[in-house]
């Protein structure tokens, strides 16, 4: 019971691009597409529940005044890690997640859930931590990978949208269409959620 | 022992042993890696040369200063024939460096196949230049005489439609082909090279 409240924690109270809003550079970036919201979320997931296992495991070794450096160092190695095996034996899944994979060590996210989540719970809840905030990361790209990509290029996973007297408003997969898609997401949602003031 | 002793112990505890694991995990991914990245770039290569069999890197070093935008170029041979070379180039666009692959079928003189490895061009403009609808143009196009990019509808035979709004990069596109047709048929043309 405790594992499903700590899931959808991750997925809607806590979700890390809606309510936190953390790790905004990857999810300005890469936002253009449909299919690159999900690529970079699936990848943070897997880093980030990797990252939580190790973490929950060391946490009684890690003394407190040095865990900052010590979570940098565990989350930088398994980045790496994964990275390289990635690359070496699963050449399929490294063409579609490769490139997201080393901007995932400069996301705060996986910091913030080491620190806030990980170092004080138990194994089996930081694991289920990390899925659910995974998910909710990947949720949050892929909704606003959607409206950047169906107003900016007309199409939906590459998948034409509209007919063909629609012109795409080539500003929303460029950077501006980034803060402006994000801004009325999260406008949106804290009005429909009551927590605007 | 005192508290800060303790804790710069653990500290390098923590850093060797992810020394360690990612020393372990390059020595054992470092030749699958290598292999990985070896077939890929021979899938790329055939790409735009499929009649090639296999391919053997030509020495350029001493057309560096002539040719500086022509990185690697590669003798394709089916069997002992040669049957054309593909051309590593690379030519500013507007956001950057765009690298590109061009195969120049040598029996019949003309371009096989153009693509782009890697480019930072505008999403939804120039980034329309790594698609087939624009690089199909160059495919079948003599390797005689240079390419121009027009904009609109081409009308020669040595014309290149530009994609609309981003002529910079269809024009680096084309530059980068040229350079490579010019390479071609001033040094390896008629067996200018082994």
């Amino acid at each position: 019971m405790k594992a499903l409240k700590v899931f959808f924690n991750g997925v809607l109270n806590e979700n890390p691009t809606f309510r936190m809003v953390l790790g905004m550079c990857p999810t300005l970036a890469l936002t253009t597409a449909a299919i690159n919201g999900i690529g970079m979320g699936l990848a943070t997931t897997f880093v980030l529940v990797g990252s939580n296992l190790v973490i929950s495991l060391l946490k009684s070794f890690i003394p407190q005044k040095i865990r900052i450096p010590a979570f940098v160092v565990v989350i930088a190695t398994f980045v790496t890690v994964v990275s390289m095996i990635m690359q070496a034996f699963l050449p399929e899944l490294n063409k579609s997640l490769g490139i997201y994979i080393p901007l995932i060590v400069v996301n705060c996210i996986i910091l913030a859930r080491a620190e806030s989540f990980a170092s004080k719970n138990s194994v089996f809840l930081s694991i289920t931590d990390g899925l659910g905030m995974g998910v909710g990361f990947t949720l949050a790209l892929l909704l606003l990978g959607s409206i950047r990509e169906i107003l900016g290029a007309g199409t939906w996973f590459g998948m034409p949208v509209f007919s063909d007297g629609f012109s795409p408003a080539v500003i929303m997969i460029l950077p501006p269409g980034g803060f402006i898609t994000l801004g009325l997401v999260l406008g949106l949602l804290n009005k429909l959620t009551g927590r605007a003031e | 022992m005192s508290e800060g002793m303790r804790m710069s112990i653990k500290l390098f505890i923590i850093t060797a042993v992810a020394a360690l694991a990612l020393g372990i995990t390059h020595a054992v991914t470092e030749e699958p890696i290598r292999l990985q990245n070896e077939q890929a770039s021979v899938e790329a290569r055939k790409g735009v040369l499929p009649d090639a069999q296999e391919f053997v890197q030509v020495d350029i070093s001493e057309y560096k200063d002539e040719y500086p935008n022509v990185v690697e170029v590669y003798q394709g041979k089916s069997g002992d024939d040669t049957v054309g070379y593909v051309f590593k180039v690379i030519s500013k666009g507007y956001g950057g460096d765009v690298e590109l692959f061009v195969g120049i079928d040598a029996k019949e003189n003309k371009i096989e196949n153009v693509s782009i490895i890697s480019h930072n061009e505008t999403p939804g403009l120039g980034a329309k230049a790594a698609e087939s609808d624009f690089l199909s143009q160059y495919t079948g196009k003599s390797a005689g005489s240079p390419l121009a990019v027009v904009r609109g509808s081409a009308t020669q035979d040595t014309q290149v439609e530009a994609i609309t709004g981003a002529t910079i990069t269809s024009k680096a596109v084309t530059q980068g082909v040229n350079s490579a047709l010019e390479f071609y048929s001033r040094v390896l043309k008629d067996g200018g090279a082994e």
